[in-house]
């Protein structure tokens, strides 16, 4: 195992069993959302509850809006050209969408990790500090003990440790996915939205990803989006299944792959469709 | 009935081996050729200008410098440049201030708010100004502020005006070099929470720094080169550049070139030519700092 991956927090086996997600408070909740581009409809009527500390994975065929769907939890869909939207998201029973609500703060509680791994060009050091500095978190003398416990909660820290100061585009593309999870675990977010995280790794660097989603739970809200349904049934507590912008059916992981109660899910998750 | 590409697709077995050691056709060969031709024949034609006055310039300086013309003022007999190359810094270093910040300004502005009418208005006055001939620009300024503020010929005149007349490049090599900047870089700063301005200087705009620097360069080339608005707005002095801006006249490199080599006496002619090395060489060691700064900035960029 390469030294990157080495402090691997913990391993599948241990991932804790089902909790129960009725008796979760949620995070976050889509409010019947209803979203577009011009006069496309890509999201009808949305109604998703993300209960708190827990990992929900979004599934569904290319194009259904899981993108879409992670991209309006933390208002990045907002620059996008003719965007509009009804319905509402809630973050903790408040409104995002709230008049007042200020999007820097916003989404420093809601993280976002992207498909493309996108480091800054700026030294590896000065990526995970990125947004510390932005937000003034901490005073200078404590920037060097940050960089170093994200890297290493990351796993990163033993392969980068010597090179701190160089370019993080000298980094391979999984190593450089981690440092921007490092980044964006570097601000203390509440939330995190992943879209397809490890869609450009190696199955070790998955893996690894994988076990840092389970070791980040309970602290964290975690939403991944994902084409891998057996990632989906190792990390995810939730899952909800999308089909042509419709939220067909959100059940915990085990039931909706066992025991679906639609058939599109069925047709799904049997490999049938997609 | 199979179409004639389907048969080359699915009949690759009955092509011949493709040969590794075959040369191409001649055709091919003599178009390729014909271009690397082309391509030096271009560059010979930019190049010979450039050697040609390099030569005349060099070889004619050289032989007689002295390293005291750079500091000794000017005078009746000859002297020195003193005057005129630190009246060239000052004018050059102030257009970079204000330019610079007008121009960086207006293209942060154009690439990230200006959409839309007001973007294309903006866009279509500030290449306008850029068309406009210096010298225009120089009697504009001479009309404005020489007579209209009551200044005199004067630094200050100089440099508003060779800033007005060099800004819209900077406006415009700013903008092309923010579009680049690739969107993942701005989607990351906006998921973090960044502050826009925060974003712009740690992020964006360093990231465009290699266009920015190059339209600064050209700005402050054409500071360095124009005559024609500083005749209008500099006015001419053997004097040291002084405080009073508004009110002295300012001595620069273009100017000793253009009048000494006019006077009968080789002294002055040879002074002529040591201000023509003296812009050559200060714009060499300009372009040598503007990469060395790009380069620095650069040491983190993506594609090294
Ligand atoms: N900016 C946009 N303008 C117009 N249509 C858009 C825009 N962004 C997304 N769409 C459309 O919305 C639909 C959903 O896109 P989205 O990216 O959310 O799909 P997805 O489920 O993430 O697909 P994939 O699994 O391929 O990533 C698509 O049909 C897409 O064409
Ligand atoms: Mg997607």
């Amino acid at each position: 195992m390469s030294p990157a991956l080495a402090s691997t927090p913990t391993t599948p086996a241990q991932w804790p069993e089902a909790v129960d997600l009725t008796t979760r408070p949620v995070a976050l909740r889509t409010c019947d959302l209803t979203l577009g581009f011009g006069s496309r409809t890509v999201l009808q009527g949305v109604n998703l509850g993300f209960p708190k500390g827990t990992v929900t994975a979004l599934i569904g065929p290319t194009g259904s809006g899981k993108t879409t769907l992670l991209r309006s939890l933390n208002r990045m869909n907002d620059k996008v050209p003719k965007h509009w939207h009804q319905g509402d998201v809630l973050l903790d029973g408040q409104s995002i969408f709230a008049p007042g609500v200020q999007l820097m703060a916003l989404r420093r509680r809601v993280g976002m990790v992207f498909q493309r791994p996108n480091p800054f060009p700026m030294s590896i050091a000065d990526n995970v500090l990125a947004g510390v500095k932005a937000h003034r978190i901490a005073s200078r003398q404590h920037h060097k003990a940050i960089v170093k416990a994200r890297l290493s909660e990351v796993g990163l820290l033993d392969a980068v440790s010597d090179r701190l100061g160089s370019s993080p585009f000298t980094l391979s593309g999984g190593q450089q996915q981690l440092l921007c999870l490092a980044r964006a675990l570097a601000v203390g977010p509440d939330v995190l939205l992943l879209d397809e995280p490890t869609s450009s790794l190696d199955p070790i660097s998955t893996e690894h990803i994988e076990s840092l989603l389970r070791a980040l739970v309970p602290a964290l809200t975690i939403v991944i989006v994902t084409h891998n349904l057996a990632q989906a049934r190792r990390v995810a507590d939730q899952t909800a299944f999308f089909y042509q912008g419709r939220l067909v059916e959100a059940a915990p992981t085990a039931r909706l792959f066992e025991e679906p109660s639609e058939p599109e899910t069925a047709r799904y998750v049997s490999g049938r469709m997609g | 009935m199979a179409s004639p590409a389907a048969t080359s697709l699915s009949g690759a077995g009955a092509r011949e081996p493709l040969d590794l050691y075959g040369r191409p056709p001649w055709r091919r060969r003599a178009a390729d050729r014909a271009g690397w031709a082309a391509c030096l024949l271009a560059l010979a034609l930019m190049g010979a200008p450039l050697v040609s006055v390099l030569w005349g310039v060099v070889g004619r300086a050289l032989p007689g410098w002295r390293w005291d013309v750079l500091w000794q003022p000017a005078t009746s007999q000859g002297g020195g440049l003193g005057s005129e190359i630190l009246g060239t810094l000052v004018i050059v270093a102030g257009v970079v201030v204000v330019a610079g910040t007008v121009g960086i300004g207006s293209g942060i502005f154009l690439s990230e708010y200006a959409s839309g009418m007001a973007g294309s208005v903006l866009r279509a006055g500030s290449e306008v100004l850029a068309g406009i001939p210096s010298i225009v620009l120089g009697y504009v300024g001479y009309l404005a502020l020489v007579i209209g503020l009551h200044w005199q010929f004067s630094l200050g005149a100089a440099l508003l005006t060779l800033s007005v007349l060099t800004a819209p490049y900077i406006a415009k090599s700013t903008e092309a070099a923010l579009r680049q900047v690739p969107t993942s870089y701005r989607e990351g700063a906006d998921a973090l929470g960044m502050a826009p301005l925060h974003a712009m200087r740690r992020i964006t705009l360093k990231a465009a720094l290699p266009g920015v620097v190059t339209g600064l360069l050209i700005a402050v080339a054409i500071a360095i080169g124009e005559t024609a608005p500083l005749l209008y707005t500099a006015g001419f002095t053997d004097n040291l550049p002084s405080l009073r801006w508004a009110h002295n006249p300012v001595g620069y490199l273009t100017y000793a070139v253009w009048t000494f080599y006019n006077q009968p006496s080789n002294v002055f002619q040879d002074l002529s030519f040591d201000a023509a090395l003296v812009l050559v060489v200060m714009v060499l060691v300009l372009i040598a700092v503007s990469r060395a700064v790009v380069a620095r900035a650069g040491r983190h960029a993506e594609r090294n």
